[in-house]
């Protein structure tokens, strides 16, 4: 198991050695496991030569952005879906369901002209808004929201609340595990997404880490310090909150992933 | 005036329910169901910068179908969904139960666990950039390990015939561990009495894995089936990163081709077709996923 283990570490262990290897320790036939010397050129030069900073910026822009707006708004329907009557309610979300699974390269195409002319090609909003209205968000948490007794919301609503009382005082308190899951799968979703974000931001200002790299990678073929310590760089974000919340990420799969909750 | 609004929402029930949906509906009609509409429009169309659009029926289906280019993507596409999936699967599985018959109580799991998850967390740039690292011909981590096995190292990403299986590779590295969290969770939902009472009948490692594990397990590895399948038929940031869809055109999978037909040549109406024939694969696996599994029973 620990061999495992090992072997699928190795890469990433090794992208961040390369990372402050010298260049002649990088390309050195047989290959040095230990670097003669720690250097931080690869580094320097990233930052010196672009714009690194600011596209982590943007990232956590994007992916707060989107988390934030999307919980919001999957929250509403979500209880609107789960607990209130209205007439084509069924139709609507079973209309939702089946577009959940359908891609986004069929978009892509449309949402470029859409974006063009509302002039938000090349911004943050322009590149958060396909995101923010998840179907499977709804999904998650409609499924969670049914699944709280209906005791607790029939004797708030004796007690005189209002649906907007309901959904304040019963629901949002008893989902917080719920919005964890979801907040950390769309936070992640957002932070990693690449396909979208590479066809709306175009200038080196404008991009997240994840085109950044696409950037640099086309930029310099073969310099593997500097594209190695950028990956590192734009990994390391994630490397510290997953060993914070690592427990609760991986519950949080669990119960999003449909098999359990 | 709260008052007023608070009966005005009580007469009208239907109403408030309505309202609560609105930004939600809003931003996805907007954002997710118009523009797949609007892309299937696109796709009956030529459009030209000059003289605009025109209406061509089905011609640019015709032509996407006589387009070389188009049916290698295809072609390339499932290639690449028939080795990485299966790849993604077996090893999540495969770690799943390596890790629950080996103890969850001894110490190490949770590292482990989280040494094999970790991948997922990366953004496939950098899942590219590693692996494009690893498989260089010249200084990569893997031609060095071949050298040291006196083996003959294939020249991975430059070979055609090697570098669609590469980059399947790189992608179960980076989703088998999600995969393999999802059957954990499907495993410990499997009560413990049922191996117990099976080991007193005396039944062996693969007779509880063929008659208790994979039964009860069945409709966690058919939703991740489903799931897997559709990401591998979306890839596009791997073949784009680590080949550019080379050497060659051999790894240029159907998403790449739609980036490039439509954002480098231009040729939006047959880029929009590209889309609908994915479209269209997705909605098959959809449906059969969906009677696979019952999904309709989700809907109470």
């Amino acid at each position: 198991m620990f061999g495992i283990a090992l072997l699928w570490i190795i890469p990433s262990l090794w992208v961040a050695e390369t990372a402050f290897k010298p260049n002649p320790d990088i390309f050195s036939i047989p290959p040095k496991w230990l670097p003669s010397r720690l250097t931080t050129a690869h580094l320097g030069k990233l930052f010196a030569s672009w714009p690194f900073g600011r596209w982590l910026l943007n990232s956590l822009i994007l992916a707060t952005l989107v988390t934030a707006s999307s919980l919001i708004v999957s929250t509403l329907a979500a209880f609107s879906f789960a607990r209130l009557q209205w007439p084509g309610r069924d139709a609507l979300f079973l209309v939702i369901l089946v577009f959940m699974l359908l891609p986004m390269e069929v978009s892509v195409i449309p949402l470029y002209f859409m974006m063009n002319s509302f002039r938000l090609l090349n911004t943050i909003y322009g590149a958060a808004l396909p995101m923010i209205a998840l179907p499977i968000g709804v999904f998650l948490l409609r499924q969670f929201f049914l699944n709280i007794p209906r005791d607790l919301e029939d004797a708030a609503r004796i007690d005189g609340c209002s649906s907007w009382g309901v959904l304040t005082r019963v629901i949002i308190p008893n989902s917080t595990p719920v919005f964890a899951a979801y907040g950390m799968y769309i936070f992640n979703y957002t932070w990693n997404e690449f396909f979208w974000s590479l066809i709306c931001l175009r200038s080196a200002q404008k991009v997240t880490l994840p085109v950044g790299l696409r950037l640099i990678q086309g930029a310099f073929e073969i310099n593997y310090g500097l594209i190695t310590s950028a990956a590192f760089m734009a990994s390391l974000p994630s490397l510290v909150v997953f060993l914070i919340l690592r427990q609760r990420i991986i519950r949080g799969i669990a119960l999003s992933s449909g098999i359990k909750g | 005036m709260r008052a007023k609004i608070r009966g005005f929402l009580y007469r009208h029930r239907g109403l408030e329910g309505i309202l609560y949906v609105l930004p939600f509906a809003a931003l996805w009609g907007i954002f997710l169901a118009w523009p797949v509409g609007y892309g299937i429009y696109l796709s009956l169309f030529e459009w030209s910068p000059m003289q605009g659009s025109r209406f061509v029926g089905l011609e640019n289906y015709i032509k996407l179908f006589g387009d070389a280019r188009f049916l290698n993507a295809l072609g390339n596409t499932f290639k690449f969904a028939a080795i990485a999936v299966p790849l993604i699967l077996g090893l999540g599985l495969l770690f799943a139960l390596m890790l629950w018959s080996w103890g969850r109580t001894r110490r190490g799991v949770g590292f482990i666990q989280a040494v094999l998850f970790f991948p997922y967390l990366l953004t496939v740039s950098t899942v590219a950039i590693t692996w494009k690292w690893m498989f260089d011909p010249d200084f990569g981590l893997v031609t060095h390990a071949f050298k040291a096995l006196k083996i003959a190292a294939p020249v991975f990403l430059t070979e055609p015939a090697w570098a669609l299986p590469a980059i399947a590779f790189a992608t179960a590295w980076w989703l088998a561990g999600y995969r393999m969290v999802v059957f954990q969770a499907g495993l410990g939902e499997i009560p413990q009495e049922l191996f117990e009472v099976a080991s007193i009948d005396g039944a062996v490692f693969h007779q509880k894995f063929l008659h208790i594990i994979l039964p009860l397990l069945k409709p966690a590895l058919l939703f991740s089936l489903v799931l897997t399948l559709i990401s591998a038929f979306r890839t596009f940031g791997q073949a784009l990163m680590m080949t550019e869809g080379g050497p060659g055109r051999s790894t240029e999978v159907l998403a790449l081709y739609l980036y490039r037909t439509a954002f480098e040549y231009f040729n939006i109406g047959k880029a929009a077709a590209s889309g609908v024939v994915l479209l269209v694969i997705m909605l098959v696996l959809t449906l059969i996923g969906v009677k696979l599994l019952g999904l309709k029973s989700e809907l109470g």
